[in-house]
């Protein structure tokens, strides 16, 4: 029998099928989706993690108090620019802050190209009558257009002659407030009123002023104290002698040793490599899934061939006594199973998009996590031939059997 | 068709049951066998013999001269599809199938080409009288037309041989007798060598030759040349 022949004909046995046998292919439903899942979301992250690794680039250090014995977990803030990274600070009395000390041991040292100094705190901003409460970043306005990875939608980056002036997040410009605030509007930070030059090109409500200003608008800041200092480092490639000179400087300047450190040098490049752990677990998780799905959709599409075979033992019969070859039943059935876990992946294609769509949505908390998941043509051929292969693969003894079926025994099978 | 001392013995655990033993025969090319004798007799497994559908345990079987025993499935399964056209009691279509796919069947099987077996299907159902029937499912069609759709799907790759077990079995005795016309219309109008296996000694004289068999072997081989009379 011709091959397309052999198809149509397990076309046909897969379309007459009984409904009971399509229930067998959630297991490779399940499977594809998770294929689907991985595979897109992979693809989203490194997406993200691309931009934004050129964006923060390998020569940035953060420097920021509190030091964590644990993990090496490191979480974004929410929103804030600058890599702000801050070790899970240990609980302890006294408010642990930087100083300028430490920022006259961080200017000592000749591989560091620029500092950065921070103060974080939560302000009350209001524009045309309405109020609301968003965190504030003072940063060093010389240095800090050099150092961020914040981009501009619109306006400008802080200058070095700037005072009264602000740059703020996507959000707290478009809708933030009833209205959208633009370019050198005015808006009131505390009871001062402030500026807007610049807005970033990102959706947080975050404002960001000259340190200066800053430590007048945020009340418990005082001069001198700082939340962190984000350097960039001359020459990339020597990131982790830089950063082990940070930390003996700082600990000389601190009067403290290894052992009771009170603060924390991180850079984007760790940042990522603990992302990318956190995203390999996440992966695994879903690869387990994925792998054990499919199991259980082979197994199952094996146990629907096998009831084919045996249902049709008859008509297997009928038809190797009207001339039907050993390989023609043979193909008929591998087609078949083959045509079964294609409908399978098709399914759950559909599914997996649906669901990687919902994945950013559910990671959103994860800062770590964050990148929108690509359902590519890759992934979706992927996971066609993975389904594909493993309806034929599961066909494989059952269209064996049903082709060694001995006509007389077959035909006499009732 | 020559058969040498065959012996069929069917194994069933422990217990052997000889179902022809040491049968020789020898089925000229051209002529009409009605095979008759009692139930369990060895009627059905020679005609399997006959089919190339089983082997012999012991003995040859020759069709077209060739020992069949020699022949692995692939070349049995061309041999049967090339020269033997099947006709069973229980007419044994395909129920997904319409009696147009259930005759276009075999000539797939042959590779024929798409349109030469849609033709080949169509006319001969119109010859059985069932042009009006063809996309009808077996489901659909009485007994006595179902086995008209298996009288054209043996008749479709057009073979020299035409193998029926009992094809009145199912039906009653109009629709029997209009399907052994067919048959014999086959045999005198095309040539075709009809071996037939049958109760009803009425039917068996439709044929040339009658074989008896009784406990597996051959009792009689009588011919009756006044048939081809009728
Ligand atoms: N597959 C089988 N396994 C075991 N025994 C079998 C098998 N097929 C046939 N037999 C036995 O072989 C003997 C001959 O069977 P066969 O079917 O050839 O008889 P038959 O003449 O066609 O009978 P009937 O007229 O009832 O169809 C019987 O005793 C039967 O029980
Ligand atoms: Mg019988």
């Amino acid at each position: 029998m011709k091959l397309e022949k052999c198809f149509m004909h397990a076309f046909n046995m897969a379309l007459h099928s009984k409904l009971r046998s399509w229930l067998t292919i959630l297991g490779i439903v399940i499977g594809v989706a998770a294929v689907i899942a991985i595979i897109s979301m992979g693809e989203g992250m490194q997406q993200s993690m691309t931009a934004q690794l050129s964006g923060l680039g390998g020569d940035i250090v953060t420097i920021s108090p509190g030091f964590s014995r644990g993990t090496g977990m490191f979480v974004m803030r929410g929103g804030g620019g600058e890599g702000g990274f801050s070790g899970g600070a240990q609980a302890t009395d006294k408010e642990i802050v930087l100083s300028r000390s430490d920022l006259q041991a961080l200017k000592g040292i000749p591989d560091i190209a620029l500092i950065d100094t921070n103060i974080r705190g939560s302000v009350e901003v209001s524009y045309r009558g309405k109020t609301g409460k968003v965190s504030l970043t003072g940063v060093d306005q010389r240095v800090w257009s050099q150092i961020t990875t914040n981009k501009i939608k619109s306006g400008r980056m802080l200058d070095s002659a700037d005072q009264n002036v602000v740059v703020i997040g996507g959000r707290l410009a478009s809708s933030y407030f009833d209205q959208p605030i633009g370019i050198n509007k005015m808006i009131t930070i505390e009871g001062s009123a402030f500026r807007v030059v610049g807005i970033v090109d990102d959706q947080s409500t975050n404002i960001y002023m000259p340190i200066q200003m800053a430590y007048q608008v945020i009340e418990d800041k005082k001069n001198g104290i700082y939340d962190s200092f984000v350097v960039k480092i001359k020459n990339e490639d020597q990131l982790d002698e830089v950063i082990a000179k940070i930390e003996s400087k700082l600990m000389v300047a601190r009067h403290v040793t290894q052992k009771d450190r009170d603060f924390s040098v991180s850079s984007s490049r760790q940042f990522q490599q603990t992302r990318a752990e956190a995203l390999s677990s996440l992966n695994a998780f879903l690869v387990a899934i994925a792998a054990v799905s499919l199991i259980v959709g082979a197994v199952g599409i094996a146990n629907t061939m096998f009831t084919s075979v045996l249902e049709k033992t008859k008509e297997i019969g009928i038809m190797k006594a009207i001339g039907a070859r050993n390989p023609d039943i043979l193909l008929i059935f591998l087609f078949n199973a083959g045509f079964i876990g294609l409908v399978g992946g098709v399914i759950g294609i559909i599914l997996g998009t649906i669901l990687s769509g919902f994945m950013p949505a559910l990671m959103g908390n994860l800062p770590l996590m964050r990148g929108t998941a690509i359902v590519s043509l890759n992934s979706i051929i992927m996971a066609l031939s993975v389904s594909i292969t493993v309806g034929v693969l599961a066909g494989i003894i059952p269209a064996y059997q049903a082709s060694k079926l001995k006509p007389v025994d077959a035909l006499r099978y009732e | 068709m020559k058969m040498h001392d065959v012996w069929k013995i069917y194994r069933m655990g422990e217990v052997e049951v000889p179902a022809l033993r040491g049968v020789s025969v020898e089925i000229k090319k051209g002529d009409f066998v009605a095979i008759i004798g009692a139930s369990g007799s060895g009627k059905s497994t020679m005609m399997n013999l006959i089919g190339c559908l089983d082997v012999p345990s012991r003995g040859s079987v020759y069709l077209k001269s060739q020992d069949i025993s020699k022949l692995d499935e692939s070349d049995l399964a061309s041999l049967r599809g090339k020269t033997i056209g099947f006709i069973f009691q229980q007419y044994n279509l395909i129920p997904s199938m319409s009696a147009f796919e259930n005759v276009v069947l075999p000539l797939e099987f042959l590779e024929y080409d798409d349109r030469e077996a849609a033709n080949r299907a169509r006319e001969i159902l119109i010859s059985v009288g069932l042009g009006d029937k063809m996309h009808h499912r077996p489901a659909q069609l009485s007994g006595g037309q179902q086995q008209r759709v298996s009288i054209a799907r043996s008749l479709a790759g057009d073979p020299e041989i035409i193998l029926a077990d009992e094809p009145t079995g199912a039906l009653d005795s109009v629709a029997g007798i209009e399907v052994l016309n067919m048959l014999h219309r086959l045999w005198k109008e095309q040539g075709k060598t009809i071996i037939m296996v049958t109760h009803n000694l009425n039917l068996a004289k439709y044929a040339h030759t009658t074989i008896e068999l009784k406990d597996g072997q051959i009792t009689r081989i009588s011919e009756n040349d006044e048939v081809n009379k009728k």
